[in-house]
């Protein structure tokens, strides 16, 4: 009497709650596992300010051989041998402001504001004086032993190469604040007004490219790669072109401003260190970092009492480098200035909540991939499952298929098909190295070459059937035409997929058909390239999810096919006589009269086979496949917790199984014949 | 004389397991004609039938159907099909759908016709037969007799050129037949061309307009109803008077009446009796 008790008892029955609250439940309670605790935690700053023996303001900054150089106002130069931890005094090169630096390979050129250019060729060469003879030029690059671009106000371009000057100046007079060379050919020059040029042949002609912002004062421009251009402007906007030759070009929205297009700040200088950080400089202490091509930028923590503005960095990697700024600052970072959380140095895993931190994010993929491939493996399981029984259960023989023709017409087809089967008994053979019949390995001999053999295979099949074809009689009574061909392909299929284990079938069909690959390609040939996201990516980016679901829906298939099979044999014939009675063909008869009433019966059988589906689904992991059973292999080499992640596993298989279970106990329920079956209800 | 609807020429056929059961049967049908097959079990009644439709293929002889030989390969089997209805013993009604799709069913997948066009013959042929309230209703919630008329609107939605009723009332209770045979006669009353095979000596004498007795898979004798009460041959009235000794006795008639059935059931040879499930 339950209901007489009250109290928690009540309350808390299990049995009490109906199916559908118990689904919510159970899920929250997964939700409730793996839901991030907020813990204290504390960030610092990547950069270490070190010593320049300046006060003076540091302009540029570049990497020179295993030397790194600063540039500063009235002449400054500094160089570190180290890195730029520590750094050394050089003589100043004249008096005049340096302004911008580049090097390319061994050499190295110094813009100073007089229009005097500093040039080093070779490594701990002696610096060169050249003339450019012009004023207001802000940029410089190097684009080979001997010979710079210069950029400036007005649209100035200029190119010293064959130690001459070349007036390369364009009819867009807009001034130019930089210019970078990716390589000794291509090159861009940025500037006012969204001006952005690009050369392809080191610089001697120059083509205007259409800017996404035409208000912009573009400031630094890096060409990584031919994929990947980024500049900035003094407004904050971040600019990107990844087509090659710097074609088209757009204004990144930045996730992290809420898809701003400028990250409102004053920017003076980006560098590029991978295909996918960034930094960027500006003043006011602005450092960032971007690990995610400027989708997500993040403000560095400067270091206690620096407070500069920021004019240009030189990396030797993407890690360790330095950036420079006004009054004699330099910063140092081994780790791209990344700010460092502290707290979590040492994760404790034995407490759940940080063990789930960690985790949650790996669970969830593996849920979310485990669920993928099971709705998909289920679909392909069913259709083929349907497929292979009516297949099996077809009536049609040879006999049936070629009663309309006369006798002397198969014996022309037997002719016929005998021709192939010798020429593929011949040529078959014909691969077979020499046999050499001494030993028992030999007698494998023919196997060495798996082609000729299935030729040999397939030629004896077609000459023996061809000659019953040649040798048959009016009435067509050999046994040859009680075969019923279908039938025999689906049962060559379903003992295959039947005898075979199911970790085997996982990794011939991904590592030995290479279905994936070859599916892959063949939907890029289609399709195009799918990309790294969206719906392209989801179908058909990774091999491994559609090797994974081929193999689990013809495995499945083969398996509900029996199921299925049997369901129809147990629909009384009389059934079948009567949708043909009306007219229907037979696959008509099959598709509207049969098969709904074979599928209702066999809902619950097949829901085990679904369920089956789920838990088989867990050894996608040998062929690499990132689904449930897999990342909790993966938690664990990280946190040890050998208990907790597989715990959490579990439950994510128990949810997708028992929510399966009660999506199929409802659409028996829903398809239920009235009046037909004791079923009593689930 | 009225066209020839179908007309069977030396039909033969040989079960594969050696069962010559129908041996050179020959019989005309002719339009708006109702003609009974009767003869004892065994004799080839069903066989005969399920040849005309080709339900099953005869081993020998001509099946033509207006005329135009339907037993060969070249024949269009649907279509044949189409033209001829056909009456199943058992009722064969689609359990899985309600009374009214039963009918249209072949009406919109043979006839092409929109779901509203046969609907709307699907209601006029279901109240031919008097089951317009059902409509609704899913032959697993119908009675016996319901659902043999539910099955005799299905043949007629299609309006064949004839119908084939193979014992339509044997799997039925006492108290059912009436209905069905009622309704049969009404369509034998407007003119339909149909064959009959029946165990209802009765009704076959009264509605039928030509009675052939098969024997061991022969026409042993043919005419006009009234060899029922004037057989020729000797066979025929050894079988007519067994048909009496075999009719209900009047105790066990009783307590038909009285409900407590399922006595209606002749087995027929084949084992196929009504379901139970
Ligand atoms: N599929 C079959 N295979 C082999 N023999 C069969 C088959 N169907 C029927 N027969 C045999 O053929 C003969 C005629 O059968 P049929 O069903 O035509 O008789 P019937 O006149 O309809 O009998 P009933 O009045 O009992 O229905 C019987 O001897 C029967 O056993
Ligand atoms: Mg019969």
């Amino acid at each position: 009497m339950r209901t007489a008790t009250p109290g928690i008892e009540r309350i808390f029955s299990w049995s009490s709650i109906d199916s559908k609250s118990r689904v919510v439940i159970l899920v929250s309670l997964l939700l409730i596992c793996t839901i991030p605790q907020s813990t204290g935690q504390e960030t610092i700053t990547g950069w270490g300010e070190v010593e320049s023996w300046t006060d003076n303001d540091l302009n540029a900054a570049v990497i020179h051989g295993t030397n790194v150089w600063v540039f500063g106002d009235f002449g400054t130069v500094r160089y570190s041998e180290d890195n730029g931890a520590t750094w050394h005094n050089h003589s100043a090169l004249g008096n005049a402001d340096l302004i911008a630096a580049d090097s390319l390979d061994d050499s190295m050129a110094v813009l100073s504001a007089d229009g005097i250019i500093h040039m080093m060729f070779g490594l701990d060469a002696d610096w060169e004086k050249i003339d450019s003879g012009q004023s207001g030029i802000n940029g410089i690059a190097v684009t080979g032993e001997q010979s710079v671009v210069i950029v400036g106000d007005k649209g100035a371009i200029w190119q010293y190469t064959d130690e001459t000057w070349w007036n390369r100046t364009t009819t867009f007079n807009e001034n130019l604040h930089d210019v970078a060379f990716n390589g000794d050919q291509d090159g861009l020059a940025v500037g006012d007004a969204g001006t952005i040029l690009a050369t392809n042949d080191g610089g001697a002609t120059w083509d205007y490219r259409a800017a996404p912002d035409a208000d912009s004062s573009i400031v630094s421009v890096s060409y990584f790669n031919p994929y990947r251009m980024f500049a900035v402007s003094d407004s904050g906007q971040i600019l990107y072109s990844t087509s090659p030759g710097g074609f088209e070009w757009q204004l990144r929205e930045i996730e992290s401003m809420d898809y701003e297009t400028t990250l409102a700040t004053t920017l003076s200088s980006i560098e590029v260190v991978s295909s996918s950080r960034i930094l960027f400089a500006g003043p006011d202490g602005y450092l960032g970092l971007s690990l995610d091509q400027g989708l997500n930028v993040e403000r560095n923590i400067l270091p206690a009492g620096v407070n500069t503005s920021f004019n240009d960095h030189a990396m030797f990697d993407y890690v360790v480098g330095i950036v420079v700024g006004d009054s004699g600052v330099i910063l140092f970072t081994d780790r791209a200035g990344e700010n460092e959380d502290i707290g979590f140095e040492i994760p404790d895993y034995n407490n759940f909540g940080e063990f789930v931190e960690y985790a949650d994010d790996m669970l969830l993929a593996g849920f979310i991939a485990t669920v993928k491939i099971v709705v998909f493996g289920i679909l392909l399981g069913f259709t083929i499952g349907v497929i292979l029984a009516m297949l099996k259960t077809a009536p049609t023989s040879f006999k049936n298929v070629l009663e309309r023709y006369s006798t002397n017409q198969i014996r022309g087809l037997g002719a016929y098909c005998s021709v192939i089967g010798l020429w593929l008994l011949y040529t078959g053979v014909s691969r077979f190295p020499e046999l050499q019949l001494e030993g028992l390995e030999y007698i494998f001999t023919p196997v060495g070459d798996p082609r000729g053999f299935a030729m040999f295979a397939l030629g004896l099949a077609i000459v023996a059937i061809s000659i019953q074809f040649i040798l048959a009689d009016k009435k067509l009574s050999g046994p040859l035409f009680k075969v019923r061909p279908l039938n025999s392909l689906a049962t060559v299929y379903t003992d295959f997929f039947r005898n075979t284990p199911l970790i085997v079938q996982f990794m011939f069909i991904h590592f030995g058909l290479r279905l994936g690959m070859r599916i892959q390609q063949l939907m890029e040939g289609t399709f195009g390239d799918p990309g790294i996201d969206g719906i392209d990516y989801f179908f058909y980016g990774d091999r491994t999810f559609l090797s994974a679901i081929f193999t689990l829906g013809l495995n499945s298939g083969a398996y509900q096919c029996e199921t299925i099979r049997g369901a129809i044999s147990a629909i009384p014939s009389g059934q079948m006589e009567a949708g043909r009675s009306i007219g229907l063909t037979y696959l008509g008869t099959m598709r509207l009269v049969i098969l709904p009433q074979a599928i209702r019966i066999c809902i619950p059988p097949i829901g085990n086979e679904m369920v089956n589906l789920v838990l088989n689904s867990s050894l996608a992991m040998v062929i690499g496949y990132s689904e449930l059973s897999r990342q909790g292999k993966l938690m664990i080499a990280t946190t040890f917790q050998i208990f907790s992640a597989w715990g959490l596993v579990m439950i994510s298989y128990f949810v997708v199984t028992w929510t399966l279970a009660l999506i199929l106990r409802r659409l028996e329920d829903t398809t239920r014949i009235p009046g037909l079956g004791i079923s009593g209800g689930s | 004389m009225p066209e020839i609807v179908l007309s069977i020429r030396d039909l033969h056929k040989m079960y594969a397991g050696g069962v010559h059961a129908v041996r050179g049967v020959s019989f005309d049908v002719h339009e708006g004609e109702s003609v009974a097959i009767i003869g004892s079990s065994g004799s080839g009644k069903s066989t005969v039938l399920r040849c005309i439709n080709r339900l099953i293929e005869p081993t020998d002889g001509v099946i033509e159907l207006r005329g135009e030989q339907i037993n060969t390969p070249s024949a269009d089997v649907n279509r044949v099909r189409s033209r001829i209805g056909m009456v199943f013993q058992s009722f064969e009604l689609f359990a899985h759908l309600k009374v009214v799709d039963n009918v249209t069913l072949g009406l919109r997948h043979v006839r092409g016709m929109s779901k509203d066009e046969a609907e709307k013959v699907a209601l006029e042929v279901l109240g031919r037969v008097d089951m317009l309230e059902r409509v609704d209703a899913y032959p697993g919630n119908l009675s016996g007799g319901q659902k043999q008329r539910v099955a005799i609107a299905r043949a007629l939605a299609m309006m064949p050129e004839v119908i084939l009723f193979d014992e339509p009332t044997s799997a039925l209770d006492p108290e059912l037949i009436g209905s069905v045979l009622q309704t049969i006669r009404g369509l034998a009353d407007e003119g339909m061309t149909m064959v009959i095979v029946t165990h209802e000596i009765n009704f076959a004498r009264d509605v039928a307009d030509r009675i052939v007795y098969l024997d061991h898979g022969q026409v042993a004798e043919e005419g006009p109803s009234s060899i029922i009460n004037d057989p020729k041959t000797e066979r025929l009235q050894k079988f007519l008077s067994s048909m009496h000794e075999d009719e209900v006795p009047e105790a066990i008639e009783k307590e038909l009446v009285d409900g407590n059935t399922g006595y209606g059931y002749v087995p027929d040879g084949k084992g196929a009796g009504p379901r139970v499930r």
